[in-house]
């Protein structure tokens, strides 16, 4: 017989009734552990006969006229108090139910947090600023002079076709631009000359880089006309429409103009002798 | 931990220093971002920049 009776096992998985908390704690989810049973002082765990007086309605020996009677109830009556018992197995109505638990993703060091909140707050700043400040320099450098533009501004002089005591006019930005190779006398005359009483006092030095040569705009400052060179009274350049004399210096002495032939932005290249003028 | 108390109570406590701080970092961060793209680049294009290849076709006078 034992050897046909063969015990069933059957596998059996149940539905879940206890989910685990992130604290590891169990947590009865239809279990109102939080209710309180009523009854008072009816607490558990006690040993031994209880202590307090059964009451009357309860049952126990009372003596009447006709000898002693015991009374039992199965159920007790119901007479002076009811109660509403609290233990149940329903879901008890909390006041936020559906709130998960989010201890498991709160930052275990708050001011690592911080830290942490103020660096990317900060980090968005840095990249932000950078961003619109090279985006308002990219935008400026749209109204700057592009580089051909720029080259085509420029214009180189080969020096040494050019003779001492000789005057050459070039253009440049539509106007002609005067360069004399100047001799030592000249020089010495431009740098001589009481500059201070002119009528638009400027020395030979600010107005020559290098004193060989004089470079200057051959506009007369007077209306605009161009002067001729080697001429007028002081051995400069003298402008025909209105009589202005300009000296060696390209200075104005006399006659309407107001100033000085005006020098434009040039630099000497020493490696191949050239003037670039721009 | 004692690093993140020291940025925060010597940088960001202070709106005025946090902010100053900022543009102070966003004028480093500037110069190094474009160096390094700048690096970056002609590492990725060694070989074929002008300047790598000057010497080919420029003799130095």
């Amino acid at each position: 017989m034992a050897s046909t009776f063969k015990a069933v096992k059957k596998a059996v998985t149940l539905p879940p009734t206890v989910r685990t908390l992130s604290s590891g704690v169990p947590h009865p989810t239809l279990v109102n552990l939080a209710a309180i049973g009523g009854g008072g002082h009816h607490g558990h765990g006690h040993s031994g006969p209880r202590s307090d007086v059964q009451p009357k309605w309860s049952g126990g020996v009372t003596r009447t006229s006709s000898g002693l009677v015991s009374k039992t109830f199965v159920t007790s009556p119901v007479n002076t108090f009811s109660q509403q018992r609290y233990i149940h197995t329903s879901t008890s109505a909390k006041d936020a139910p559906n709130v998960p638990d989010f201890s498991g993703y709160r930052a275990s060091s708050p001011s690592n947090n911080r830290a942490l909140q103020y660096f990317m707050v900060g980090s968005l700043g840095i990249l932000s600023a950078s961003v619109a400040k090279s985006t308002v320099t990219e935008f400026l450098g749209t109204m700057a002079a592009s580089a051909d533009v720029l080259a085509m501004a420029k214009v180189e002089v080969d020096l040494s076709s050019i003779p001492e005591g000789k005057n050459v006019i070039i253009k440049w930005r539509g106007k002609p631009v005067f360069i004399r190779h100047r001799t030592p006398d000249e020089i010495q005359e431009a740098k001589s000359t009481n500059w201070k009483t002119l009528r638009d006092p400027e020395s030979d030095d600010a107005r020559a880089k290098n004193p060989e040569w004089l470079v200057m705009l051959g506009v007369c400052t007077h209306l605009g006309c161009v002067p001729i060179g080697e001429a007028g009274d002081f051995g400069g350049w003298f402008c025909p429409c209105h009589g202005s004399h300009y000296d060696i210096s390209g200075r104005i002495r006399k006659g309407p103009a107001p100033l000085n032939l005006e020098v434009p932005q040039y630099e000497f290249s020493e490696v191949d002798g050239k003037l670039i003028i721009g | 931990m004692a690093f993140a108390n020291t940025f925060y109570n010597t940088i960001a406590r202070r709106n005025s220093v946090f902010v100053t701080s900022i543009f102070a970092s966003t004028f480093g961060f500037t110069i190094a971002f474009d160096q390094g793209l700048d690096k970056f680049w002609d590492t990725w294009n060694k070989g074929k920049q002008w300047k790598d290849i000057r010497h080919k076709y420029v003799e130095e006078s």
